[in-house]
C-alpha cells in the first residue's frame, strides 16, 4: 500500500528552502501545465542502476513499454547486466477485474526460476495501486519461499514527480535492505555514493581518485550498485550526495538511525571536483588523508591543465549563454568557466531556490523565461554560443552562433576530470563547425535572413 | 510454465498510438489524460524517435484527483491552463489505463466544455491493445466526431488513411502518387506535415503542422478513401457512414512488386485511367531490376521479423519476393494482418526474439534489437518504434514500386556488409 504519511513527510523535506519560505509543500503538478516524469520514473531512474537486481514493474503496457533501455547506465558488473532490461507484468483487462496479484506472484516465480536473480525490486504503478493488488504481503510470503530479497517500492505515478519518486525509492531501500547484511571489516574511510546513477559511467571520472587518496566505497545507490553492498551501507563512515537533493531525506534518516553524517558535492568541472575531494576528505577530519588528497588533486589538476591547452586556444575569450535545469544551471556553467568561456547567463527557470542560489555564484544573469531573454542577451552580449536543450535549436540558427545541445551528456560523460575534457571537445567541435551558418543561409525565394 | 510477464516487451500502448494520430493534426493539442508520467514517458520516447520536439500535455491525475474527481476537473482545469498559454484549434483527448479504471466520463467533460474549446474524445486504456489500435481508434474517432455527414462527391478529392507505421516521407510519398492521377489528396492524420523533421519556427508548443481542423471537416465529399494497413480497415468505413457515396479502396500493404501492382491498378480503373504517369511506370521497372540484382544475397537469408503487425505484412511481403526466408515473425499483439502469413507466428517480446535469433541471419525490428544483435553478431534492419539512435527514420519510405526499391537495397547492403 502507499503509505500517506509517508509521502507528506517526504514532500516537506526541512531542508528544501522552499519549504521554510512558503507553507505549501513540493508543488503538485498542474493539469494542462506539466513537464516532466512521475514518481514511478524517479523510482527507475534512482534504482534500476542495480545491475544485479531484476526490476519487475508491476504495471499496463505505457510504464516499461516506453521506458526501458533508455538510459546509459554503466555497470560493471559481470553477470547479466539487467539496469536495460524490461520486466512487466503487462496488466490487462481481466487482471483489472480479478485483481493482479496472480500475475504478479507467476511473474515473481518464472523469473526465480528462469533468471535466478540475487532480488527482485517490484514497482507499484497507478493502475495497480489503484486496483489495491497487496503486493507487501506477496513479496513477504515469497521472499521467505526462495530466500532471496524482494522489495517492494510503491511509486503510482499519481503520487507526484520524479524527484519524490526517487525519495519513495531510497525509502524502500533504507527499510527493506540497508542493515540487512553485516561486512567481513569496517573500513575506517569508508563512503556511500548517493544519487550518482552513472549515466555515461560519469562516476567512473572520480571513484579511480577516491581511492587512490584511500577512500573506499562501500555501496552506491545506485550507479554501478550491487544489491550485497547497499545491504551494508549501514557500515560506511560517510554518506556523500552527488549532485541530487532528491536523497536528502534518506541520508537524514540514516544519520538519525546509523548515525552516518553526509555532505552534498558536485563533480562537475576542475574546481566542484576538486571541492568535492576536499569536502569529502574533511569530514574524515584525518590531516594524513587531507594531505595526501592534496597531492593527488594537484597531480590530478595539472595533467587537466596539460590535456585542455590546445581547447583553451580555441576557446579563449568565447561568451556563452546556458539554457538547462534543475543543478546543472550553474554545475555546467562552472565546468564552462573551468575551460575558460565567460558564461553570460543561465537558466534558472527549472532550477529549484538552492540551485539559484550558487547559480548566482557563478553567473552574473539569470534567466527567468530564457526563450523569451536569451535571444536579446545573445546580441547584447556578442554571444559565441548557445547551450541548451533541442527545443533552443532555432534560436541559435536564428543568431548563427553555435549551438551545444546539453543533454549531449546524457551520451558523453563530461563528469570530474576528464569530463571537462569531453565538453571542451564538444564545444569547440560546435564552434568550429559551420553547419549553423550554412543552415541559416536565406533561401533563393527569401529577401531577408529574418 | 507459459510466461506470465513481458521480458523486454515488443508491445507499445494504446494512448501513444493514439499521441501520434493527434500530432498529425494542425494546431493540435494532443491531452493524455492521466498521471503526469504517461505523457512524460511517451513526449520522450517520441521526441528521441522522431529528433524532433512533440507536443503533449497532460491531465495530471493526482491521488486526490485519481479517486474523487470523475475527470472533469482535472480535464477543465488542464484545458484552463493550456489556453493560458497557446490557442490549439483542437485539443484530442485520450484516456490511460488509470482513468479508464476509475472510469472517467470522458464524453460528458468534453460535452461540458464544448462552449470553450473544439475537442476530440478517445478511451485508449493501455491494458487493452496497442500501438495501431490506438492509433486507429483515434482516426475513428475523429472521423465520427467532426467530419461533417453529405451525399455529394468531389471526384477530384482522395483522402489517404495511414496505419501507424507508415512513416512521414510516406504519407507525402503516397498523397504525390494520388496527385499524378488527378486527385487532390488528404491524410488524416497527415504526419508528413508535422513530424518530418522540417527546421520551423516554432518551439512545438503545439502540433507543428498536419491536417487542418477546416479540411477535416470538410473530408465526407472525398470520391475516394484509401486505408492502408489492416489496423485502420475500419476507419475507411467509418468515412462511408459519413457519406455512402464515397468509394473505400482497402490495401493491407503497400510493400513490393504486387502490392503496388493492386494499388495501381486500382486506381486506374476508379479514374479509368490506362497509362499512368511516367515516373510510375519507370519505378516499377527500376523495381524489377533491384529485385533481380538483389535477390542472390536476400534468396535464402533467414529472416526474423519483430514489430507491429501491419509493418510485419507490409515488409515480409516486400522481401519474400526476393526470395528472402521468413523463420519467424514476432508481434506484440495479434492481427488479421499477419494470421495469414505462412511463417511462424509468436505474439511476444523480445526475449521470445532472442531465443530464436541463433539459428538465423537478419532481424528486422527495432532499436532494441541492437542489443540482441549484437551479442549474437547478427545483422540487424531498423525498423519501427523506437529508434533512438539512428537519424531520418521519418525519411524512409518503403512503400510501393520507389519505396520497396530502396528497402530491398538496404536488406541487401545489410547482408552483404555483415557477411564480411
Amino acid at each position: 500500500m502507499v503509505n500517506k504519511k509517508q509521502i507528506k513527510e517526504l514532500l516537506n523535506e526541512s531542508t528544501c528552502s522552499h519549504n521554510i519560505e512558503k507553507k505549501s509543500s513540493c508543488n503538485r503538478a498542474k493539469p494542462g501545465a506539466t513537464s516532466g516524469g512521475c514518481a514511478f520514473e524517479g523510482a527507475q531512474i534512482a534504482l534500476f542502476p542495480f545491475a544485479d537486481v531484476i526490476h519487475l514493474v508491476h504495471a499496463p503496457s505505457t510504464c516499461q513499454g516506453a521506458s526501458w533501455e533508455t538510459r546509459e547506465s554503466r555497470t560493471s558488473y559481470k553477470g547479466e547486466d539487467n539496469t536495460p532490461l524490461g520486466y512487466c507484468t503487462d496488466i490487462n483487462t481481466n487482471d483489472i477485474i480479478f485483481g493482479g496479484n496472480k500475475k504478479l506472484e507467476d511473474s515473481i516465480k518464472y523469473i526465480i526460476k528462469h533468471k535466478n536473480p540475487k532480488a527482485i525490486f517490484v514497482y507499484e504503478t497507478c493502475v495497480t495501486a489503484m486496483i489495491g493488488d497487496n503486493m507487501d504481503s506477496l513479496a513477504k510470503r515469497l521472499e521467505k519461499k526462495y530466500s532471496i530479497p524482494i522489495v517492494v517500492v510503491h511509486s503510482p505515478g499519481f503520487v507526484g514527480g520524479k524527484n519524490l519518486g526517487s525519495r519513495l525509492g531510497g525509502i524502500a531501500i533504507l527499510e527493506q535492505l540497508i542493515g540487512t547484511k553485516e561486512p567481513k571489516e569496517i573500513h575506517p574511510y569508508g563512503i556511500n555514493l548517493i544519487g550518482e546513477y552513472n549515466v555515461t559511467g560519469d562516476m567512473w571520472q572520480y571513484t579511480p581518485i577516491l581511492e587512490k587518496i584511500g577512500i573506499k566505497i562501500v555501496s552506491t545507490l545506485a550507479g554501478d550498485g550491487r544489491i550485497e553492498n547497499i545491504q551494508q551501507a549501514h557500515r560506511a563512515k560517510l554518506n556523500v550526495i552527488v549532485c541530487a537533493k532528491s536523497l536528502v531525506t534518506l541520508c537524514k534518516k540514516m544519520e538519525e538511525k546509523y548515525s552516518i553524517p553526509y555532505v552534498s558535492v558536485s563533480f562537475y568541472g576542475k574546481r566542484d571536483t576538486s571541492n568535492a575531494i576536499r569536502t569529502i576528505v574533511g569530514a574524515f577530519k584525518d590531516e594524513k588523508l587531507s594531505k595526501k588528497a592534496e597531492i593527488v588533486i594537484d597531480d590530478e589538476e595539472r595533467k587537466l591543465e596539460k590535456k585542455l591547452i590546445p581547447f583553451r586556444k580555441i576557446l579563449k575569450g568565447k561568451k556563452a549563454i546556458l539554457n538547462t535545469g534543475g543543478n546543472k544551471s550553474w554545475s555546467i556553467a562552472s565546468a564552462l568557466q573551468d575551460i575558460g568561456i565567460e558564461v553570460v547567463a543561465t537558466s534558472i527557470r527549472k532550477a529549484t531556490l538552492e540551485d539559484i542560489d550558487i547559480a548566482k555564484k557563478y553567473v552574473p544573469i539569470l534567466m527567468k523565461v530564457p526563450a523569451n531573454e536569451q535571444a536579446k542577451l545573445i546580441d547584447e552580449h556578442k554571444v559565441d554560443i548557445l547551450l541548451a536543450g533541442g527545443r533552443s535549436l532555432y534560436t541559435a540558427i536564428k543568431k548563427r552562433v553555435a549551438f551545444v545541445d546539453v543533454n549531449q551528456e546524457k551520451k558523453v560523460s563530461y563528469g570530474a576530470y576528464n569530463g571537462l575534457i569531453n565538453l571542451a571537445k564538444n564545444v569547440c567541435n560546435a564552434v568550429n563547425n559551420p553547419v549553423f551558418k550554412v543552415v541559416g543561409t536565406t533561401a533563393p525565394w527569401e529577401k531577408t535572413n529574418d | 510454465m507459459t510466461k506470465p510477464l513481458q521480458i523486454n516487451p515488443l508491445k507499445l500502448s494504446q494512448p501513444m498510438g493514439s499521441l501520434l494520430a493527434f500530432l498529425g493534426i494542425k494546431n493540435c493539442m494532443p491531452l493524455m489524460h492521466g498521471a503526469q508520467g504517461c505523457a512524460s514517458f511517451s513526449k520522450v520516447f517520441f521526441t528521441r524517435h522522431f529528433n524532433d520536439p512533440i507536443a503533449i500535455q497532460t491531465t495530471a491525475v493526482n491521488d486526490i484527483t485519481a479517486i474523487v474527481d470523475g475527470g472533469d476537473y482535472s480535464i477543465s482545469e488542464a484545458i484552463n491552463n493550456i489556453t493560458k498559454k497557446v490557442k490549439p484549434d483542437l485539443v484530442g483527448l485520450f484516456t490511460t489505463g488509470l482513468t479508464e479504471v476509475k472510469g472517467d466520463d470522458i464524453k460528458g467533460a468534453t460535452y461540458l466544455l464544448k462552449k470553450r474549446m473544439k475537442m476530440v474524445y478517445v478511451h485508449t486504456p493501455d491494458f487493452e491493445g496497442g500501438l495501431e489500435s490506438g492509433f486507429a481508434k483515434t482516426i475513428e474517432a475523429i472521423i465520427e466526431q467532426l467530419v461533417v455527414p453529405t451525399k455529394e462527391i468531389d471526384s477530384k478529392k482522395a483522402l489517404l488513411i495511414p496505419n501507424v507505421n507508415i512513416t512521414p516521407i510516406e504519407v507525402e510519398k503516397i498523397k504525390e502518387q494520388l496527385e499524378l492521377f488527378g486527385f487532390k489528396s488528404f491524410a488524416l492524420p497527415d504526419l508528413s506535415d508535422s513530424l518530418d523533421g522540417h527546421l520551423g519556427l516554432k518551439q512545438g508548443a503545439l502540433s507543428s503542422g498536419g491536417i487542418s481542423l477546416e479540411n477535416i471537416k470538410n473530408l465526407a465529399n472525398c470520391s475516394l478513401v484509401i486505408s492502408v494497413g489492416r489496423s485502420v480497415e475500419k476507419c475507411g468505413i467509418s468515412m462511408l457512414e459519413k457519406n455512402p457515396n464515397m468509394t473505400h479502396l482497402h490495401f493491407d500493404s503497400l510493400g513490393g512488386l504486387k502490392n503496388s501492382d493492386k494499388f495501381y491498378k486500382a486506381l486506374m480503373e476508379f479514374t479509368k485511367v490506362s497509362k499512368p504517369a511516367s515516373s510510375i511506370i519507370r519505378w516499377r521497372k527500376r523495381l524489377q531490376d533491384v529485385l533481380l540484382d538483389t535477390h542472390f544475397l536476400i534468396g535464402g537469408a533467414n529472416v526474423v521479423v519483430a514489430l507491429e503487425p501491419d509493418q510485419i505484412n507490409s515488409i515480409v511481403q516486400t522481401i519474400s519476393e526476393a526470395g528472402a526466408n521468413i523463420k519467424a515473425i514476432i508481434a506484440p499483439t495479434n492481427s488479421m494482418a499477419i494470421n495469414e502469413l505462412t511463417c511462424k507466428v509468436i505474439i511476444g517480446d523480445f526475449d521470445d526474439v532472442e531465443k530464436i535469433l541463433e539459428e538465423n541471419d537478419l532481424l528486422i525490428s527495432n532499436f532494441h534489437g541492437h542489443r540482441l544483435t549484437k551479442k549474437h553478431n547478427k545483422a540487424l534492419m531498423l525498423r519501427g518504434f523506437p529508434n533512438f539512435e539512428g537519424i531520418g527514420y521519418q525519411l524512409k519510405n518503403d512503400s510501393l514500386y520507389e519505396g520497396s526499391s530502396y528497402l530491398l537495397c538496404e536488406i541487401a547492403n545489410i547482408l552483404e556488409h555483415h557477411r564480411h
